[in-house]
């Protein structure tokens, strides 16, 4: 009915797509962990563009759909920028804005911490859209050691997302028919919240019960193991893709904890 | 099993169509097949209720049966269902009694997954039996459970595949696909194991018509040539009357009648709804039945049951040997003149040169022009996906009109708020649980009013006469959840005629439900249309839901009106059909056979079968 989220997975040939979903988890979880531990703005700035590279050329995401799925996020880090950026201290003062004084120290550190939510979102963006949560689960059964049956809840749970997705905007349309408009207030929030609640339990479970039978009925669970057509296997080239991430974020924690780490700055001078 | 038949050893032809029924050639046959299901004096009662939902149910259905189970909602044929693999009672928990034997195991000792080779299980809706994002893994998922070996799975996930027609799709997402693609996809997941049986309940209920014709065409193939038992729950049975073996009817959780199609159609019969309210069973019968029906009751004669037609072929030649019989025995009354209301002239709603998609480079609507009077009742049809909600929706405001597209009496409707819509339009979707919003049924009644400040005693008296139209006086107090689907649908169309809209937009009536609650919903619109003047617009898939209430139909196809005109006319021009997936009713097919062989007793092609039935039976009696 209405246009499809970008935060989904998409069937694909690119070379993300080709890879195993561990490689992909491991490389998410990385630059996550890069991005954390970067205050520097030039090394999430690199973070950034590296993601973004990878999102365009290597998971053929193209930047329209990027933009289309994060644009909300790009504006709240644009905000935090811009809070940040006013009411952090610094000492080299760039211009004043009705007399209060911007730093040029404080408009890299807020660069640096708005980048680093973003390049999360953004990588966690390529994760969802080049991974099938199926094959996802099949990868924590068959190579990370995770039960079949706790695998398949987590597949489950991301299988129906969209479903819920399509339910929720369902109510609500439902409800705009019938003149309910959303309430202001954390008052009409829970107000709002109980209203699409019950319809969206009502519904929910009745689905999951038409799934429950639907698999019980074809014997899942009923064994310890279960085959699994088609497993993921990571290649040499990702396991060696891995390793180099890993020891990348290893290098980059211990040059922190090291201090070898010194700070190169955007805005500030050097 | 499913494959036996490939290596020869399935019966032939078990006598679906023609003259010979699977009884008869049972019969005829010499070793009797093995039975499949044995029941015993069956009563299910579940946990928490009083009221026993099986009572004392004996069935025993055999090898290459084609079974249809037929009953209005509530009557208990989808515990019977569930009962077949053991879902009751060992995950839907209750308390069974009598002797229940499945292939070969008894219900009460024999876990769900220890039925998995035996019984294949297909649900209604595709969406929520799929568990899988991709057809070889959705038609693999079963096998892999049953660790088997990796080649088997492959070969027999190809097999199933084939088997419904799917032998390309096995890399499509099942997103891609259509409900009848999905529904195949679902019937190939439950061939893979081979079963004994297939059960399926009400498989095409969210289907367009070519959806369901996939769906039938399948299972036809599936029990002619490959054997295969099947146990089908279903309400469209114009479709399905001639593939069938046998019909089981069902009321308040017994079995009313076993036997053959022709004997089950052959007399009239009455059922009880949910409600426990006294309805006529003529809803599931095949609309060429009906007109046997009607024409031997025009003639005062019985009608054996080796005559009743079970396909519009056989109705022709009913039709024709009744013609060639001479007069009528009696007298029938011509059927009375269109009592529907013309549809006024000035227009309630005019749109020009519409057009809308969520995403630009994806138009869904390309460029409608329509006008509507008030007092109609006016289907809308289309495959899905050929623009029918975004229409609606556009129309509710839930998508935003572009400007000066579209007007409702006079003003244009991009420049109204919600409120302000809602007051002209009412919009009864197709689930009704997602309307609500409080939780008493009065309340709910209320609110609408509430929302636009009525006062305190006009909304008291409002919701009384209102509670009284749709029947729900007696449960004013009770949670809207609390009520059965029908009253739900009832409470659900009374929200929105509370604030008697000039517009009222139904999607889809028949989806979910009986044919039987249909027509009561149908016969609340025509009291809203005689009494308030009230335009309905009905989306809907249903041909003999428009062909009995609709004064004009609209058919979308791929975004553009492709008619705009009365169901004769649709209904005559096959090429538009086949362009809409739609199938004309069979009354109208057998009225146009009989039109062209005998123009002098049948002048056209008609809707009514009260018409045919009187064009026939009246010469020389009227």
């Amino acid at each position: 009915m209405a246009r499809s989220t970008v935060f989904r997975f998409r069937s694909g040939d690119s070379i993300l797509h080709r890879l195993d979903p561990v490689t992909r988890l491991i490389w998410v979880l990385c630059v996550s962990l890069l991005a954390f531990g970067a205050y520097i703005a030039w090394v999430q700035i690199a973070i950034a563009v590296a993601v973004l590279i990878a999102a365009i050329a290597l998971g053929r995401i193209s930047p329209v759909e990027i933009f289309r799925g994060t644009w909300i996020f790009l504006a709240a880090v644009a905000s935090f920028f811009v809070i940040q950026t006013i009411t952090l201290p610094g000492t080299h003062v760039a211009f004043r804005l009705i007399g209060h004084p911007i730093y040029v120290e404080s408009a890299d550190y807020a660069l640096a911490s708005a980048l680093r939510i973003y390049t999360i979102i953004l990588a966690s963006l390529v994760f969802v859209r080049t991974t099938d949560p199926r094959r996802l689960a099949i990868s924590l059964v068959t190579q990370l050691r995770i039960p079949y049956r706790i695998a398949y809840a987590f597949f489950i749970a991301l299988r129906i997302v969209p479903t819920i997705e399509e339910e929720i905007k369902a109510i609500r349309a439902a409800q705009m028919v019938r003149g309910v408009a959303s309430e202001r207030g954390v008052g009409g929030r829970i107000r709002d919240t109980k209203r699409y609640a019950m319809p969206l339990l009502v519904g929910s479970l009745r689905r999951a019960s038409t799934m429950v039978m639907s698999m019980e009925a074809r014997a899942f669970g009923a064994y310890p193991d279960r085959t699994f057509l088609d497993v993921p296997r990571m290649g040499f080239g990702a396991r060696l893709f891995c390793a180099a991430m890993l020891a990348l974020v290893v290098a980059w924690y211990t040059a922190l904890a090291l201090g070898y780490v010194h700070a190169i700055y955007v805005f500030a001078p050097n | 099993m499913v494959i036996p038949a490939l290596d020869g050893s399935a019966e032939p032809d078990s006598g679906r169509g023609g003259d010979a029924t699977a009884d008869e050639a049972a019969g005829a046959s010499a070793a009797r097949p093995l039975p499949v299901i044995e029941l015993s004096g069956v009563s299910y009662t579940y946990t928490g209720e009083a009221d026993p939902v099986l009572r004392d149910i004996s069935l025993q259905v055999r090898d290459g049966e084609f079974v249809l189970i037929l009953g209005p909602s509530g009557c208990g044929k989808s515990t019977l269902m569930l009962l077949l693999n053991g879902t009751v009672p060992h995950a839907m928990k209750g308390k069974l009694e009598g002797e229940a034997v499945v292939c070969g195991k008894k219900v009460a000792d024999t876990q769900v997954a220890e039925f998995a080779t035996d019984i294949g299980m297909v649900f209604q809706d595709p969406e929520a039996q799929i568990v899988n994002t991709n057809v070889r893994d959705e038609v693999s998922f079963g096998l892999e459970n049953l660790c088997r070996p990796v080649d088997e799975i492959l070969a027999r996930q190809a097999e199933a595949l084939a088997i419904v027609g799917l032998a390309d799709a096995g890399d499509r997402s099942i997103f891609d696909l259509s409900g009848g693609q999905k529904q195949r996809v679902s019937i190939a997941a439950a061939l893979a194991a081979r079963p004994r049986l297939l059960v399926l309940d009400e498989p095409t209920a969210n289907l367009d018509p070519a959806g369901m014709a996939e769906v039938f065409a399948v299972l036809e193939r599936l029990n002619r040539e490959l054997g295969t038992t099947i146990i089908l729950v279903e309400h469209r049975v114009d479709e399905l009357a001639d593939k069938i073996s046998r019909v089981v009817m069902m009321d308040r959780g017994r079995v009313v009648f076993d036997g053959s199609p022709r004997e089950a159609f052959a007399a009239r019969r009455e059922g009880r709804s949910e409600e426990g309210e006294p309805i006529p069973t003529s809803a599931w019968f095949p609309q060429v039945a009906e007109f046997a029906l009607g024409l031997a009751e025009a003639r005062g004669a019985p009608l054996a049951p080796d005559a009743l037609p079970l396909n519009v072929a056989e109705a022709i030649a009913h039709g024709e040997r009744a013609i060639a019989a001479g007069g009528a025995v009696r007298a029938i009354a011509p059927a009375a003149a269109d009592a529907r209301p013309a549809a006024n002239p000035k227009p309630l709603l005019a749109i020009r040169n519409l057009r809308f998609g969520y995403e630009r480079a994806v138009p869904i609507l390309r460029g409608i022009d329509l006008d509507l009077g008030s007092h109609a009742i006016v289907a809308l049809m289309g495959r899905n996906g050929s623009g029918k909600t975004t229409l609606a929706c556009t129309l509710m405001g839930i998508n935003p009109p572009p400007k000066g597209a579209i007007l409702l009496n006079g003003k244009d409707l991009a420049g109204l708020g919600p409120k302000e819509i809602s007051v002209e339009i009412g919009y009864v979707f197709q689930n009704p649980d997602h309307q609500f919003v409080t939780d008493r049924i009065d309340d709910e009644i209320a609110y609408g009013l509430r929302v636009r400040d009525y006062a305190e005693d006009a909304i008291e008296r409002i919701v009384a006469e209102v509670l009284g139209i749709v029947d729900l006086a007696a449960y004013r107090h009770r949670s809207p959840f609390s009520l059965s689907l029908g009253e739900r649908r009832r409470l659900s169309v009374a929200t929105m005629l509370v604030l008697e809209p000039h517009l009222l937009v139904l999607d889809e009536p028949t989806i979910g439900q009986d044919y039987e609650r249909a027509r009561q919903l149908m016969g609340l619109m025509v009291r809203l249309r005689e009494r308030f003047g009230t335009t309905v617009i009905m989306i809907t898939h249903d041909v003999r839901l428009v062909a009995e209430w609709a004064d004009r139909v609209l058919v979308l196809s791929e975004g553009r009106l492709a008619f705009d005109g009365a169901p004769d006319d649709l209904f005559a021009d096959a090429p538009l059909l086949a362009e809409a997936g739609l199938l004309p009713p069979p009354v109208f097919e057998v009225s146009a056979a009989l039109a062209r062989r005998y123009p002098g007793r049948v002048p056209s092609a008609t809707l009514s079968l009260h018409q045919l039935v009187h064009w026939i039976a009246a010469e020389g009696g009227s």
